[in-house]
């Protein structure tokens, strides 16, 4: 799969690239854009098409490895772990949702909303989705 | 605020070692008793507000300027003295490249490539038609950009180990900076090779580089990871609604503090996760963390 399919990078955001590459690999494996035992791009690949440093690319692979969301398969490269899918803990789906949130938080503060309001007008969202 | 990195403290690993190095123009001090390591294989942007002393650092590691004080070492070898094999190793762009106006491009690259014993004319040639260089052309009435396009394609012949660019996308336009950058990221890949610039454009930095380091009055006040530099440097927000504690200013790592009534914004450095929620129910406050990118980092740094 080509890496600018799966990856949007913003140098110039405050969201390091490895963290930002990290936190896109999670979202495709648990939204099943990227099954179980699929072959990730390469470290090279990566780097060449998005324009970024390798190095910054296998940092982000070596913490997803680390977290046991892909593994090393000698002489092809990463691929996404059985189980990885349900393995992802809630804390993790939490630290991916969390710089939304702080947005969130952020521009409340800035229209001057109250805890109350902004968690009414976001109540009925989540109802939306069939998530309660 | 120096942070000196641990990882990359000993010789075998650099190929630039800058130790205690003074450099002084009549009565003006460019470098402080800077230390300053690269280490092998690194992608290493140098920044720097104008007259920061960009130039001058570069100049010294390369043996091109002479300090009044310190030791350096580049490729192993005190930059004073460098060896001919040492220097065959080596390349360097300057900020502005002058060469022979009255050649061809085709007659300056074969001029060039006869001083070395390695030369790979592929990859020229290749990049020559890459970089839409027409090789006809006479280098008089080339524009600056094209004269630094030139000057890079020069210094890649070689295939240095180290490569050492002085702001070298200040005049290239969008399309010839993003070559540029494949380009550095091709030696990148390579994994042996290391390379060093100096710039004041930080969206650059962001793509191509794995490490900053920041030159501030005479020293290196940052010389990290990319990643860990946004990582470690926050804006946060707090409203405090039974006002703000007195010691606000005095946080560990504070950079920068605007303070209003029960409302404070300010940077720091050396951020932890934990420290937003600490904060909140130590000052009963709420509190927002904002990330910053490079160009923000860099004016926050600053401030102090």
């Amino acid at each position: 799969m080509a890496a600018t399919f799966l990856f949007q990078i913003h140098p110039t955001s405050g969201v390091p690239i490895y963290r930002q590459l990290m936190e896109q690999v999670q979202s495709h494996v648990h939204a099943g854009r990227l099954p179980v035992g699929e072959m990730l791009p390469s470290v090279r690949q990566i780097a060449e098409e998005l324009q970024v440093n390798p190095m910054t690319v296998s940092k982000a692979y070596s913490l997803l490895e680390r977290d046991g969301l892909i593994e090393r398969v000698r002489g092809q490269g990463m691929r996404v772990k059985a189980a990885a899918r349900a393995m992802l803990p809630v804390k993790d789906r939490r630290q991916i949702i969390l710089p939304l949130l702080e947005q969130v938080a952020a521009k409340a503060f800035q229209l001057g909303l109250t805890r109350e309001q902004v968690l009414a007008a976001l109540t009925p969202l989540l109802k939306e989705r069939g998530d309660d | 605020m120096t942070e000196a990195s641990s990882d990359k403290s000993c010789s075998g690993q650099s190929v630039l070692e800058m130790r205690g190095v003074t450099k002084r123009f009549k009565d003006k001090t460019v470098l402080d008793q800077l230390d300053f390591s690269v280490s092998r294989g690194s992608v290493t942007g140098l920044l720097g507000k104008n007259g920061a002393g960009k130039t001058t650092l570069l100049k010294c590691a390369l043996g091109l300027q002479t300090p009044q004080a310190g030791t350096i070492s580049v490729l192993g070898e005190d930059s004073r003295v460098l060896s001919g094999a040492a220097k065959a190793r080596l390349a360097y762009v300057p900020q502005e490249v002058s060469l022979y106006p009255w050649m061809k491009i085709r007659q300056v690259v074969a001029y060039t490539a006869a001083f070395y014993p390695l030369w790979n004319s592929r990859l020229i040639e290749r990049l020559i038609k890459e970089w839409e260089i027409n090789p006809e052309d006479e280098v008089g009435p080339l524009s600056t950009g094209q004269l630094q396009k030139l000057g890079i394609l020069l210094a890649l012949g070689h295939e240095p180990d180290f490569l050492v660019l002085d702001e070298p996308v200040a005049s290239l336009d969008p399309a010839a900076r993003r070559q540029f950058l494949a380009t550095l990221l091709d030696i990148a890949l390579n994994g042996e090779r290391t390379i060093l610039f100096s710039t004041h454009i930080t969206s650059d930095l962001e793509r191509v580089a794995d490490r900053v380091a920041i030159l501030k009055e005479g020293q290196i006040v940052y010389d990290d990871e990319l990643a860990l530099l946004k990582d470690s440097v926050k804006r946060l927000r707090i409203n405090a609604s039974n006002g703000l504690p007195n010691d606000l200013r005095s946080l560990p790592g504070m950079l920068h503090c605007e303070a209003n009534g029960k409302t404070a914004v300010f940077s720091l450095r050396g951020f932890q996760t934990e420290l937003p929620e600490r904060l909140a129910r130590e000052w009963s406050a709420e509190v927002s963390v904002e990330d910053l990118n490079l160009e923000e980092i860099f004016l926050e740094l600053h401030h102090s």
